[in-house]
């Protein structure tokens, strides 16, 4: 059995009643982040999801020790990043959205030296050996001595990301690290993103809008809405949540209205000439007695599939009941059935 | 003192790489400067300068120019780092945010006083100015820029918190260069003015450099006159309170959230 003291010593990031409340010139008050209560286990990917306001990048840059909480404690393997700031900053590197974080006046290894003494490496050989092999490892290794400001924009995340990591700090946040980013650009800051924690022990917490991207690479999600936490759940549980039994049928050809009348509660469309119809089946029903419907109608069945959820539909699912008063935003309990938006599918 | 020393070499490192990268425009703001200083000197002694008249004036336009680099530095310099995210990069280092500002200043000093050299340098050889070495002035100039330097983050806190504070940067460091003495001294301004004048940074820095370096006086003399204690105070009470409104201006920054948001 894990104990909170066990929790608390294997947490790499430590979050305690965080609140933000921004003050408008007009006096109105925003509150940002309210009573954040986050733990994140060292060596985890870790998503941080919501929409635009929702709170992860004030989050994030509190953990930077860049805005000041109005109330709660941030801390980095243990050190706190209001008063003991110089170990918590120790602690982490971090690529902020928006921004280039870096100099594009400057080479890349220019940049990597010079954030390194910024971070407090004080060693010049470790430093110049640090630099090459993550400079190597990221295929930046020929274009070195070119200026960032030449880069294209996925070399120039890259070179960000080797700045943030340059002190081999054991924490790295990503602020929307594939924002902008072409295809290829985009995969190599992922895979890079899963070697850091699987092969480096590393723990990353990402921030993205790219749910399927945070699906294949987050061991586990938080999702908040207007400055709450929603849910803080391992990916696979959290879908499981949200797993119901939902199929599809591919029905060969175009099928009049009416024949789809059999199946209430389906939604139909038509790809490459079939129909397929997606649905939830509910615990009176079973598939046998879709395929049997099927046979009855007339029609010719090509396939019957289970359709998985994904972090899409939790997510919108999620943050659309947090938004709506005053509907309840709690998540769903095991094995209870779930009527999810049949747009969302 | 070895970290304090890394970061000052860090930040000239910085420093000398991205003023390299815009080394044309670099050089032509440095013709510009000794242009601007030929053409002011020909215009006040209507058309006609004696070296002996210009040595005052080039000294005071020299110290002038710490000034519009410090401002620069520390105004301009500061909204450029807050929009491209370096700022809130260097906000994220383990070590104190002071010693940075501190390698910073000592980097822009360091940078300030090649193209002074430089600058200084060709217009002496080119108009016969003469301006004597003298090691007294030493510490009178040590005293001069340690004000300045807190006159620029005063501006340097301002523009964390207010970013768009360019203008007044622009128009301090013209304004400098009419009251500080440089061209025409504060004792022939109106009582006011010279009032003015002499609580602006490098006015009365500029003052006790040319009875130092170029009167000869020892430091006993301007010390005795009250000139030098006058400098002494000022410069402590510029850096006192530039220092004091920069950290806590980043506190505020920090507390709205404005590092990284322009």
């Amino acid at each position: 059995m894990t104990t909170s003291k066990d929790r608390r010593r294997s947490a790499a990031i430590e979050i305690e009643s965080l609140s933000k409340v921004f003050r408008r010139r007009s006096g109105d008050e925003i509150s940002a982040v309210n009573r954040l209560d986050l733990a994140v286990e060292a060596g985890q990917v870790f998503g941080f999801l919501g929409s635009n306001g929702a709170g992860k990048t004030t989050t994030l840059k509190m953990a930077c020790g860049l805005v000041i909480p109005t109330t709660g404690t941030v801390r980095l393997n243990g050190y706190d990043v209001r008063t003991q700031r110089g170990r918590a900053m120790q602690q982490i590197g971090a690529v902020l959205e928006g921004t280039r974080n870096v100099y594009w006046r400057m080479n890349a290894w220019q940049n990597l030296l010079y954030f390194g003494r910024i971070k407090g490496v004080s060693s010049s050989k470790w430093l110049k050996a640090r630099a090459e092999k993550l400079l190597r490892e990221l295929d930046l290794w020929e274009r070195r001595k070119d200026p960032v400001g030449e880069y294209s924009r996925g070399m120039q995340q890259k070179v960000a990301i080797a700045a943030a990591l340059i002190a081999d700090p054991p924490i790295v946040l990503l602020d929307e690290p594939t924002l902008g980013l072409d295809v290829q650009a985009s995969r190599t800051v992922q895979e890079w993103v899963t070697r850091l924690a699987k092969e480096r022990g590393k723990t990353v917490v990402l921030t993205t809008h790219q749910l399927d991207m945070a699906e294949s690479l987050c061991d586990r999600v938080a999702i908040m809405s207007r400055g709450r936490l929603l849910t803080h759940r391992p990916t696979g549980e959290l879908l499981d949540l949200f797993r119901r039994e939902f199929y599809q049928l591919r029905l060969r050809g175009i099928i009049a209205a009416e024949k789809i009348e059999a199946f209430p509660g389906f939604a139909a469309c038509q790809e490459n000439g079939h129909t397929v119809l997606s649905g939830e089946v509910g615990p009176e029903d079973s598939v046998f007695d879709l395929v049997e419907r099927a046979r009855l109608a007339g029609l010719d069945l090509i396939s019957v599939s289970p359709a998985e959820p994904n972090l899409e539909e939790v997510f919108i699912e999620l943050v659309g009941r947090a938004e709506q008063p005053p509907a309840d935003a709690k998540e769903p309990q095991a094995g209870q059935a779930r009527a999810v938006s049949e747009t969302t599918r | 003192m070895v970290l304090a020393g890394t970061v000052l070499l860090n930040e000239c490192y910085k420093r000398v790489i991205v003023v390299w990268s815009y080394r044309f425009n670099f050089l032509l703001e440095t013709f510009m400067i000794g242009f601007l200083f030929i053409g002011i000197s020909f215009f006040v002694s209507g058309g006609s300068p004696a070296p002996e008249q210009m040595a005052p004036a080039l000294l005071g336009y020299l110290t002038w120019f710490y000034a519009v680099f410090a401002i620069s530095d520390m105004s301009q310099g500061i909204r450029e780092e807050t929009q491209t995210g370096t700022l809130e990069q260097m906000y994220m280092s383990p070590l104190p945010s002071g010693m940075l500002l501190a390698g910073r200043s000592l980097a822009s000093l360091l940078i300030s006083s090649t193209i002074v050299v430089l600058v200084g340098g060709i217009l002496m050889l080119l108009l016969g100015i003469r301006i004597p070495i003298r090691l007294q002035g030493l510490p009178v100039f040590a005293l001069t820029i340690t004000g300045l330097y807190g006159f620029a983050f005063l501006l340097g806190g301002a523009t964390l918190i207010f970013k768009q504070v360019s203008a007044l940067s622009n128009l301090l460091s013209n304004m400098l260069l009419f009251l500080n003495g440089s061209f025409l001294t504060v004792e022939r301004m109106p009582g006011w003015l010279e009032n003015a004048a002499r609580s602006l940074p490098t006015t009365q820095g500029i003052d006790v450099l040319r009875s130092v370096v170029l009167e000869g006086l020892p430091l006993a003399a301007v010390w005795q006159d009250g000139s030098l204690v006058w400098l002494t105070v000022q410069s402590a009470l510029f850096l006192l309170v530039g220092w004091t409104v920069f950290l806590w201006s980043e506190r505020m920054a920090r507390t709205r959230g404005l590092l990284g948001q322009y």
